[in-house]
């Protein structure tokens, strides 16, 4: 194959420092799935450590099958020839057991794209092998008819439960039917989900299967595996940082945000046990830049410490560590004089919405004057450029709300002096989160605020970028949607959906006609519901 | 008086290594210096980078060799350079030659 007929050929080799090369002859034979580029999925943490832990495992292999390039996609198609995985280059058919880290539901159609281009057909019940599919994805009903098992949780906790059912039966009804007893694990095919009017009704089909289903989360993030051989690419991805976990969950309840329920309960790592893996990545990697995770950093108990003590490890090497989310009150008051002397990075502030009123509705603590107050601090941080996010289509919220985003981008931008990111995005009420029974604003009352708020905002030194409405309705309809959509997503894939996230690929008419094949009004899914949901059935909250 | 320690390495890029860019290589050259745990001489201001230069960069599918300098804090033994860097480079990349610019 002559890669040099590709757009960024880097993404299709597989000679990564740390990469894991196993001998296939006897192992049971793991893909892990990727729905978006080799540079986003690189950029995910929670690929890096199942491939790890499953290659820890002597009689697995495990390899890495992430999304082509439409050039090679299109290639691909053309010759008949099957999407591989990067270290073997062997067709995703060939592989026992399909993995996929899943974590937007703009990638469904990309996730029907893979298994099509890896000879793997798409419905669960036409397929002799399992796909199992973990991420970032609440609510898994609208993939029904695709995926087998859904994975609900961390999987540290139950893949050695896993292999070890794959070991022990080899057929895949026995295989699934000795997962569905295991908590965490959802096999939708053991489920009956009846919808009658507004509500929704759930049986089971198979006695031993869970209802309501549970998730799964690690009780000691001290004790937790990490991949500290670090897999370094050498081309640039994403985030091209090492990302040190901190923390998992989140204290604060912003009633908009899904992930405080997904990542719930709040945890966090021990300050010696973060330091002794960035050495150890460090060791292994070479790499250059390293990040701080957690949803947010500033709640982390010991991170002045933390700061410090990374600080004092990384000073001789000049290896950057950046924090990407810290709250601006922490920052400007006590954190500040400890970044100084870490290498500059940007500064991202969820400010979310434009007055105190709004943020108060919303539950978003977040101190803007403090902010302002403190621009001596933030112009001595040499800090890149300022983030900023907002949000618009908030429960109760008003011409005013959206009038003081402008007007506070534009004060940020003067007295600051700095180039500024705006990001707008369209708020979803997300399950799961403490807004899931809100109705999602009309699209027509979207588009005007859309409007307003481009007017304000389209200045010089500001660069903007707001959600475009009806890609964030599809997003809102997959995220809300029941086992119906599973017929909807397949047409809109066979009419050619495919990249949906990128908005210069998402074509909204493919998705209008699929709904209105299938009759289904994608409204209804955006209307506030009454007594349930189509995700009733599973309890995040552990 | 230039203090840094300068230490001229000569590599061929081949195999799949043909496919990664002069970009690319910087970056897998500083990484692999880095796991060495040598003492690299980094540039200064704020965004700080092991300090490397080359005679020239092959372009994009093509293999050869390329010189490159490496810098250094302080003086650097010549065969342990070799032994530290042969084992962090990729496939693809080896090393032909080693040789002392100052010192």
């Amino acid at each position: 194959m002559n890669w040099l007929n590709f757009q960024k050929p880097q993404r299709y080799l597989d000679s990564e420092w740390n990469v894991i090369k196993k001998k296939h002859r006897g192992k049971i034979k793991v893909a892990i799935c990727f729905p978006d580029l080799y540079e986003v999925g690189m950029s995910n943490l929670g690929l890096r450590i199942l491939y790890a832990m499953f290659n820890e495992f002597n009689d697995i292999v495990c390899e890495r099958v992430f999304f082509p390039g439409l050039d090679l996609g299109d290639y691909l198609e053309k010759r008949k020839k099957r999407l591989f995985s990067l270290e073997s280059k062997l067709p995703l058919s060939s592989f026992d057991v399909i993995g996929f880290n899943l974590s937007y539901e703009l990638n469904f159609t990309n996730f029907l794209y893979m298994l099509k281009l890896g000879g793997v057909p798409l419905r669960g019940e036409e397929r002799k092998k399992i796909i199992l599919l973990g991420g970032g994805i609440s609510n898994p009903e609208p993939l029904a008819e695709f995926v087998d098992v859904f994975f609900l949780g961390e999987f540290e906790e139950k893949i050695a439960k896993f292999v070890s059912i794959l070991r022990k039966y080899k057929d895949k009804e026995s295989r699934l039917r000795a997962l569905a007893e295991i908590e965490g694990f959802y096999v939708p095919k053991f489920y009956h989900v009846e919808v009658k009017g507004r509500d929704y009704y759930f049986f089971k089909k198979y006695k031993y299967a869970h209802l309501p289903l549970k998730k799964i989360y690690v009780k000691d993030l001290n004790s937790v595996y990490y991949p500290v051989n670090w897999l370094t690419p050498h081309t640039e991805i994403v985030h091209d940082r090492v990302q040190i976990e901190i923390a998992r969950g989140c204290p604060n309840r912003c009633y908009f945000c899904q992930a405080r329920c997904f990542y719930y309960p709040y945890r966090e790592k021990k300050v010696e046990k973060i330091l002794k893996i960035m050495e150890a990545v460090y060791k292994s990697s070479g790499y250059e830049n390293f990040s701080l995770l957690a949803l947010s950093a500033s709640d982390y108990s010991h991170i002045e410490e933390l700061i410090e003590e990374a600080e004092g490890l990384f000073n001789k090497e000049k290896v950057g560590i950046s924090l990407p989310s810290l709250r601006v009150e922490d920052l400007v008051s006590r954190l500040y004089k400890k970044l100084l002397k870490v290498k500059k990075t940007s500064l991202t502030l969820a400010i979310e919405a434009g007055t105190p009123q709004l943020r108060e509705r919303i539950n978003k603590r977040i101190d803007v004057d403090t902010f302002l107050e403190a621009k001596e601090i933030l112009k001595s941080l040499n800090l890149r450029h300022i983030k900023l996010y907002f949000m618009f289509g908030l429960p109760g919220e008003g011409e005013q709300d959206l009038i003081s985003i402008g007007e506070l981008v534009r004060k940020i931008a003067k007295e600051l002096n700095m180039r500024l990111h705006v990001s707008i995005n369209v708020f979803v009420p997300k399950p799961f989160s403490l807004f899931q029974d809100l109705a999602m604003e009309p699209e027509d009352v979207l588009y005007k605020k859309r409007e307003l708020l481009l007017k304000t905002l389209k200045r010089r030194n500001i660069k903007l970028s707001i959600s475009n409405i009806k890609q964030r309705i599809i997003e809102a309809v997959l995220s809300r949607g029941d086992r119906r959509l599973s017929r909807v997503i397949y047409r809109a894939f066979l009419k050619g959906a495919k990249f949906d996230s990128y908005t210069e690929h998402f074509n909204w008419r493919l998705w209008e006609e699929a709904f209105r094949e299938e009759e289904l009004d994608y409204r209804w899914y955006l209307s506030s519901f009454v007594n349930n949901f189509s995700w009733s059935h599973i309890n995040w909250r552990g | 008086m230039d203090k840094r320690f300068k230490i001229k390495v000569t590599i061929r890029k081949e195999g799949i290594m043909r496919y990664f860019s002069q970009l690319d290589l910087v970056r897998i050259l500083e990484r692999a210096l880095r796991r060495t745990q040598l003492p690299i001489f980094f540039t200064q201001g704020f965004n700080p980078r092991a300090k490397m230069s080359f005679n020239k960069a092959l372009k994009l599918g093509e293999k050869g060799e390329i010189e490159v300098i490496f810098y250094f804090r302080e003086r650097v033994d010549k065969e342990l350079l070799r032994i530290k860097l042969s084992k962090n480079l990729p496939k693809g990349i080896r090393l032909r030659n080693i040789e002392i610019v100052n010192g």
